[in-house]
């Protein structure tokens, strides 16, 4: 098991390699007008400079080789750039909204599960009954609702019927939890809806599969209660599609949680890059990509191992 | 097909909402109580956010454009963003993912290794970075949602590639002579058409949704062209206090439109899927039974 996880990390770095050139790649497809954009925001800004000068700060003066490596070697040193505009450094930066962002992917991950799992379990255990087709219904319904439109009637017509908005001002959650929570409830909430529907159809899939089992029968026969039966037998032996699923819908998420934090103006690393991107201000974009596809490594990392805890028998490789 | 009719209702009811929208798309200039003049919508200053009436139906919008004749083109545009994106992803994915299995060894270990590193890129942030190097457009964003969702698409298709490689025929046409493009062409590609054709059903509501959001982010089709996306944040949004039906009525096209095509894209699925479709192979017991029947006389004759 130690070995295993050893070998998975050492094999991140050329993962990681490989994200970075396709950033990096990314990054030179920007056309030369950019150069120019970016001088007169920065004129705007009240810094005279010449368009050479921030030739030389992007590294776009020196071959695209050298520039990739002094990158790529800085990423390893904890050093991802500066700012253009503003006088700071990117890992700095993006340090400061790390924490928005990691607590609104991670509220709604719990949301999705406290939601599907228990109603995934119940629709497997009533199967076609006439609460399975209802639960069942509405999953494909909110499968269908693009979460950002929801968003928006959701600041819409409460304001308009209630006289009420979420707040609009970010608390951290360790100097007032409550107010935090009030800010990070419904983006969070809203963001689950779509892999709610997703992840409930899967678990009861998959569970309705494990029911059918020769144990399952077995431990009916011995007369253990319904309860102890789906969660014990039943729901441990149907996770590991789950968790594949669970771990699949991370991308997904941070994708949603770019628009949910420019909704709900939450100060995470989705809304510095939108707003960096408007900008042009490139090496913080290129920053906040790396720091979202190493989310989805360890992600997928976890995922991967959590196979073997969760079934013992599974062999790692 | 008609198994889709008898076997799917669900699958049905998919695939003619999904004509209908085609429809709507095609007969545009029709259908639309105000059409366009000169590729521009109808504006009247003086009508603006008007709720429902008589004379426009379900209002209009800032500029005092009929929203229904905007949403009638919003389906135009919907319509041909969500074929173009799907065709342009499917082929993309044929490409990477047949070349990858076919010519194999390094060159796939290669190819492999960045399509997941660019699978840990999420999606969401590749197009907005294509959006914002290649600008605002139609055929910009076409571009920009086909490129990654065709690269992600080709690890599908590679797998199924590799199974039917190592079938028996395709090793035959190489033995005749057949160079590795002859078998990708002429047995490799027929031969996976069913997992390529599920792909094109299922991928079409997600272009459809993803369109939309990206319009929130300020990327998408020119402001001139119409799209449901672009009228829920701009129209919606920013009227939202005055005119809240704005946000409304093209959400809902949204969400018939993506439950269309996933309702369709699941029949496909369950219809061409070898496991689910019967036979000996699948646990179809009515089928197990018809053709141990069908042994049994057989072997009484």
């Amino acid at each position: 098991m130690g070995k295993y996880v050893t070998k998975r990390i050492l094999l991140l770095v050329p993962t990681l390699l490989i994200v970075c050139i396709i950033v990096f790649a990314l990054m030179r497809m920007i056309p030369g007008s950019a150069v120019d954009m970016i001088v007169y925001r920065l004129g705007q800004a009240g810094q005279q400079v010449s368009a050479a000068d921030v030739e030389a700060k992007l590294g776009m003066d020196k071959p695209a080789i050298w520039q990739f490596f002094t990158w790529f070697i800085g990423i390893f040193r904890g050093d991802f750039g500066t700012s253009l505009f503003q006088n700071e450094s990117v890992l700095s930066m993006i340090g400061r909204q790390l924490m928005a962002t990691l607590e609104l992917v991670i509220l709604t991950l719990i949301l999705t599960n406290v939601i599907s799992i228990p109603l995934g379990l119940y629709c497997a255990a009533r199967q076609d009954s006439i609460s399975d087709y209802t639960i069942r219904s509405i999953s494909i319904v909110l499968m269908a609702l693009p979460v950002f439109w929801i968003a928006t009637l959701v600041l819409i017509y409460p304001a308009l019927w209630w006289q009420y908005a979420p707040p609009a001002t970010y608390v951290s959650f360790f100097t007032d939890p409550i107010q935090n929570l009030k800010m990070f409830f419904v983006p969070s909430l809203l963001g689950a809806l779509s892999q709610t529907g997703h992840q409930l159809r899967t678990v009861r899939t998959v569970t309705l599969e494990t029911l059918r089992q020769d144990y399952i029968r077995t431990a009916w026969s011995k007369g253990i209660g319904e309860g102890r039966i789906m969660l014990r037998y039943a729901f441990r032996n149907a996770m590991i599609p789950v968790i594949t699923v669970i771990g699949g819908s991370i991308p997904g998420l941070i994708g949603g949680s770019v628009i949910l934090e420019n909704m709900f103006n939450i100060p995470g690393i989705g809304a510095q890059l939108v707003n960096s991107l408007d900008n042009r201000d490139y090496p913080v974009v290129q920053g906040c990509v790396l720091i979202f596809a190493i989310i989805v490594m360890v992600v997928n990392l976890i995922v991967d191992i959590s196979y073997k805890w969760i079934d013992p028998r599974v062999e790692l490789e | 097909m008609k198994d889709l009719f008898k076997k799917k209702p669900m699958g049905a009811l998919g695939l003619i909402l999904l004509a209908l929208f085609v429809l709507v798309a095609i007969f545009a200039d029709v259908l639309a109580p105000y059409p366009m003049v000169n590729g521009n919508m109808t504006v009247d200053v003086i009508h603006k956010l008007e709720p429902g009436s008589a004379e426009h139906l379900l209002g209009t919008d800032s500029l005092g454009r009929d929203v229904l004749s905007y949403l009638i083109y919003g389906a135009r545009t919907s319509v041909i963003l969500g074929i173009c994106c799907t065709i342009l992803s499917t082929l993309i994915s044929i490409v990477i993912g047949v070349t990858s299995a076919s010519i194999g060894g390094k060159f796939d270990l290669i190819l492999q290794r960045f399509v997941d590193g660019w699978q840990c890129i999420p999606g969401m942030l590749i197009l907005i970075i294509l959006m914002n190097i290649m600008g605002n457009g139609l055929v910009q964003l076409i571009l920009a949602m086909a490129i990654p969702a065709g690269i992600g698409g080709s690890r599908m298709i590679r797998s199924s590639a590799i199974s039917v490689k190592d079938a028996g025929y395709v090793k035959m046409s190489g033995i005749l002579g057949g160079n590795v493009w002859w078998k990708m062409l002429k047995h490799i590609i027929p031969n996976i058409m069913p997992v390529i054709l599920m792909g094109l059903a299922g991928s079409l509501g997600g272009v459809i949704m993803m369109e939309a959001s990206m319009n929130f982010l300020g990327y998408g089709v020119d402001p001139g062209t119409p799209s449901w996306g672009y009228m829920i944040t701009n129209q919606g949004r920013s009227n939202m206090y005055v005119a809240p039906w704005l946000a409304l009525y093209p959400g809902i096209l949204i969400s018939i439109m993506v439950f269309a095509s996933a309702m369709f894209g699941d029949a496909v699925r369950d219809l061409m899927d070898p496991r689910l479709k019967g036979g000996i192979g699948s646990y179809n017991s009515k089928k197990i039974a018809k053709i141990a029947a069908r042994m049994g006389k057989k072997q009484t004759v």
